[in-house]
């Protein structure tokens, strides 16, 4: 059982490379005629047999997902897809037709599947690298110089206000806490803090514009 | 996720007897005795309709009904057959040369009869009755069908709603005329194709998301168990 060549349409067969076909495809007839057994025995309610198909069969799965997914953590979450749908549909095998088709017809559909959603999510998503981590803690925020002014004036409009008005800014806007945790932390209630937070933010607004028209 | 090594040992756990599908044949005409049975209860309320041997004779009528009838049944094969994971998508086929004649069989109908639609052709209480008809045949064979083919919500959700949807559809647009009276070859085109296009579209729609509900329903019963 190889991959076949990466350009082509990857269509995914129980069946050997050309290299090595007789003893590949008599090995690959015997193991579907093995996985057909187990499988029989497995809807029965043979635990070992069960065991014995899933540890035989996942390596092969492990194949056929590793050759749509570059990254191995989503081939294997493909193979687990694939087991958990084995497992639920085992009642629809019919010992009587071959195993090979039945589990690549599902493998198919579950990698299909997740390819689809894997591709979704890259077209919306954005891969953060170190440099978007931001941590709200003194020591993880740098200091540029051409924000340092701005933010050393903000800091000290900050000062000025009421206490109350300084500590809604602090939880809310500098440690970025959702108001929730704000009002658990402060002991103070929802709207007392939404209200403080608003009156702050007008005349930090105030004071900045006063500044800034000062020279 | 867990890895992988546990997930076999869950699933291992897990692992209790299950009852093997009867062949997707049997179930499909098992299906189809359901349909019969729902119909004979609709008949024996409703009663058939007065002049039902006489257009039993009408070629036209015979053939619409007839060729109804048999896109029912053999969608209902296929959608049987294709729920099973290793089996072809050609079976999708298998009702399109009945679609067909009762297409063209109310397309003809209509070509010819088109002048019989009159400005009274139209009665409220007459169009409930028929649309009460309809709801009864229809929902409960939704419910048989979604309920025996449930496992193939995580195979082939779509095609197997839809060709569901056309077996539910033809089998109901099929009794239809054996309860109403309605002559007018618009009644027919709407009851018939407006049925069929009515019930796979629903079908179609929300039968994938029952599908995806039952789908994450049997995911979830599969490590639980």
């Amino acid at each position: 059982m190889s991959p076949g060549p990466r350009g082509r349409r990857s269509s995914l067969t129980l069946v050997a490379s050309s290299a090595d076909a007789p003893v590949g495809i008599e090995r690959n007839t015997n193991r579907a005629r093995d996985w057909s057994g187990l499988m029989a025995r497995a809807q029965d309610g043979d635990r070992h047999a069960y065991r014995a198909l899933l540890e035989d069969m996942t390596p092969y799965l492990r194949t056929l997902a590793a050759r749509c997914f570059r990254e191995p953590s989503d081939a294997e979450d493909a193979v687990q897809d694939v087991l958990l749908t084995v497992h639920a549909v085992r009642h629809t095998y019919d010992p009587g037709r071959p195993f090979g088709p039945w589990l690549v017809a599902i493998a198919n559909r579950r990698i299909v599947d997740r390819l689809r959603r894997h591709i979704r999510a890259r077209s919306r998503e954005i891969e953060l690298s170190s440099e978007h981590e931001t941590f709200s803690p003194d020591a993880a925020n740098f200091q540029f110089e051409d924000t340092s002014a701005d933010s050393a004036a903000l800091h000290a409009a900050i000062a000025t206000l009421a206490p109350d008005q300084r500590l809604a800014i602090n939880l809310i806007k500098l440690k970025e806490m959702s108001l929730k945790e704000a009002a658990l932390a402060s002991g103070r209630s929802v709207s007392a803090l939404k209200v403080a937070t608003h009156r702050a933010i007008k005349s930090l607004r105030k004071r900045l514009r006063q500044s800034s028209e000062t020279p | 996720m867990t890895a992988t090594r546990e997930l076999i040992d869950t699933l291992v756990e897990c692992a209790t007897p299950v009852q093997r599908l009867r062949p997707p044949l049997v179930r499909a005409m098992l299906w189809l005795v359901v349909a019969g049975l729902v119909i004979a209860l609709i008949v024996m309320g409703h009663g058939l309709r007065p002049d039902l041997a006489l257009r039993l004779h009408q070629p036209a009528f015979a053939i619409t009904t007839a060729a109804a009838l048999a896109t029912g049944i053999l969608s209902a094969i296929a959608a049987f057959v294709i729920s099973l994971p290793d089996r072809s998508r050609w079976w999708l086929l298998l009702p399109m040369p009945a679609l067909a004649v009762w297409i063209s069989t109310i397309g003809y109908g209509c070509l010819t009869d088109w002048v019989s639609l009159g400005p009274e052709g139209v009665r409220f209480g007459e169009e409930l009755r028929c649309f009460s008809i309809l709801v009864l045949t229809s929902v409960p064979l939704t419910i048989a069908l979604a309920v025996m083919l449930r496992y193939a919500a995580m195979l082939r959700a779509g095609a197997v709603a839809t060709t569901g949807g056309l077996a539910i559809a033809a089998i109901t647009a099929s009794a239809l005329p054996l309860f109403h009276s309605h002559d007018a070859t618009a009644m027919i085109l709407i009851w018939n194709l407006g049925t069929a296009l009515l019930i796979t579209g629903i079908t179609s729609v929300f039968g994938r998301r029952l599908f995806g509900l039952l789908a994450t329903r049997l995911l979830a019963s599969g490590t639980q168990l």
